[in-house]
């Protein structure tokens, strides 16, 4: 067998593993909707709760004058919400936890979720 | 020769050791529970964090990996990554780009002289995030899929046909919250090369790594790392070559919330070529490696 074949074998088995993985934990699921909204620099509340094991859905309505950012490490999601928009972000079902977010465009800017 | 070097390594290493202790303390008079977490993926010089980025984002990296040193003449090499990386969801991730690569080698018994820069191939990598942490677990893991074909060999710089399949299993833990962490790989990377002659090389390397990297402030974290490395000449791990261990230091820098740097240094501190009674391992390693990563996000 050829380096090249083995090589497109390789890649086609390594592919197939990440969409399987991809595919096992997206099953449909009604999600909790979070409302914030983002003014003067502050998310309103900054403080939110959800219940575990269930997908949720943050829709964040700026405000200010100027674009944000909604983003967080440990819910691995990030998006630019311009001035006076609203943007809505959809994040996996989660394990009991606090969840930290922000503006990646201020630093002061914090609120933390808590998932139970 | 090996004496002459190991002194001054062994002071590097020393002078590494005492600014990571003299940071870390004074950084200790700041609050890390105010500070964001960290992506974890590039805290840890070589070896590489269970970190996946964050949905949506998206990547251009410039990492360039030099190695140094054989056992005679002159050795130089750098292999540096164009690379654009991105994350379609929140548990994968998937990087590609080319390869650039440049040798500078004189007076070896082995290799051919030359002084090359040359384009060198391409790569993408697969990363999907298998254990993730949360508040109440402090592990995560990652598993990574990365194939590579040159059209330059990594070592000699000659012209061949190489196909590597690198098989990663990335981990790390938080062991001070914002803190404190340590990451560990395990690597398995099979190699086939064809040759201008047309001969058919099979390789694999396998190895495993352990670090430990402390925050020092909000942007800046430093740590040190231990390589273990095997050689074979074959895939399937059944022709044993020869080993090293590699150790040094590492740095990272936030310098703002969408640009970074990593910078990581290896030494071979240990090493044996099977059939060969001589110190270190230097037909299948080198004596030094260094990396140089700088990250855009957008």
């Amino acid at each position: 067998m050829s380096a090249v074949l083995i090589m497109k074998r390789l890649m086609l088995a390594a592919l197939c593993t990440i969409v399987t993985l991809q595919a096992a934990p997206s099953h449909a699921q009604q999600s909790t909707e979070i409302r914030l909204t983002y003014s003067k620099g502050q998310f309103q509340p900054s403080q939110v709760s959800a219940p575990a094991d269930k997908p949720i859905s943050f829709r964040v309505k700026n405000l200010d004058d100027k674009a944000m950012e909604f983003e967080s490490t440990s819910l691995r999601v990030e998006k630019v919400v311009a001035a006076g928009t609203e943007g809505v972000i959809n994040v996996r079902a989660l394990k009991p936890g606090r969840y930290e977010f922000y503006d990646d465009f201020n630093d002061k800017a914090r609120g933390a979720l808590t998932v139970q | 020769m090996r004496g002459a070097i190991l002194p001054g390594r062994f002071r590097a290493i020393a002078l590494c050791a005492s600014v990571c202790l003299w940071q870390g303390g004074a950084a200790y008079a700041e609050d890390a529970s105010s500070w964001r977490e960290l992506e974890t993926k590039y805290i840890f010089g070589f070896t590489t964090g269970s970190g996946i980025g964050l949905e949506g984002e998206k990547e251009f990296t410039i990492d360039t990996i030099g190695r140094f040193g054989k056992r005679d003449g002159h050795y130089a090499a750098t292999e540096t990554k164009y690379e654009f990386e991105f994350t379609p969801s929140q548990f994968v991730q998937i990087e590609f780009g080319a390869l650039g690569s440049t040798h500078n080698i004189g007076a070896m018994t082995d290799l051919d002289s030359r002084n090359q820069a040359a384009f060198a191939g391409g790569f993408a990598e697969f990363r999907y995030l298998a254990l993730e942490r949360t508040s109440s677990n402090p592990l995560s893991v990652t598993v990574a899929f990365e194939p590579n074909v040159r059209l330059i060999d990594e070592t000699s710089g000659e012209r061949v046909h190489n196909y590597e399949f690198e098989t990663a299993i990335n981990a790390d833990l938080e062991l001070m919250r914002n803190r404190l962490y340590a990451g560990f790989n395990l690597l398995y990377e099979p190699e086939v090369t064809q040759t201008l002659l047309d001969e058919t090389l099979r390789e694999a390397t396998f190895g495993g790594s352990a670090a430990l990297s402390v925050r020092v402030l909000s942007n800046v974290v430093l740590g040190g790392e231990v390589w273990y490395l095997r050689h074979y000449d074959a895939i399937g791990l059944t022709a044993f070559t020869g080993d090293a261990v590699l150790l040094g230091p590492s740095l990272y820098i936030q310098f703002t919330p969408k640009m970074f740097m990593t910078a990581a240094w290896n030494a071979q501190v240990w090493g044996r070529e099977i059939g060969n009674p001589v110190s270190l391992n230097l037909a299948e390693f080198q004596r030094h490696r260094a990396r140089l990563k700088f990250a855009w996000e957008f």
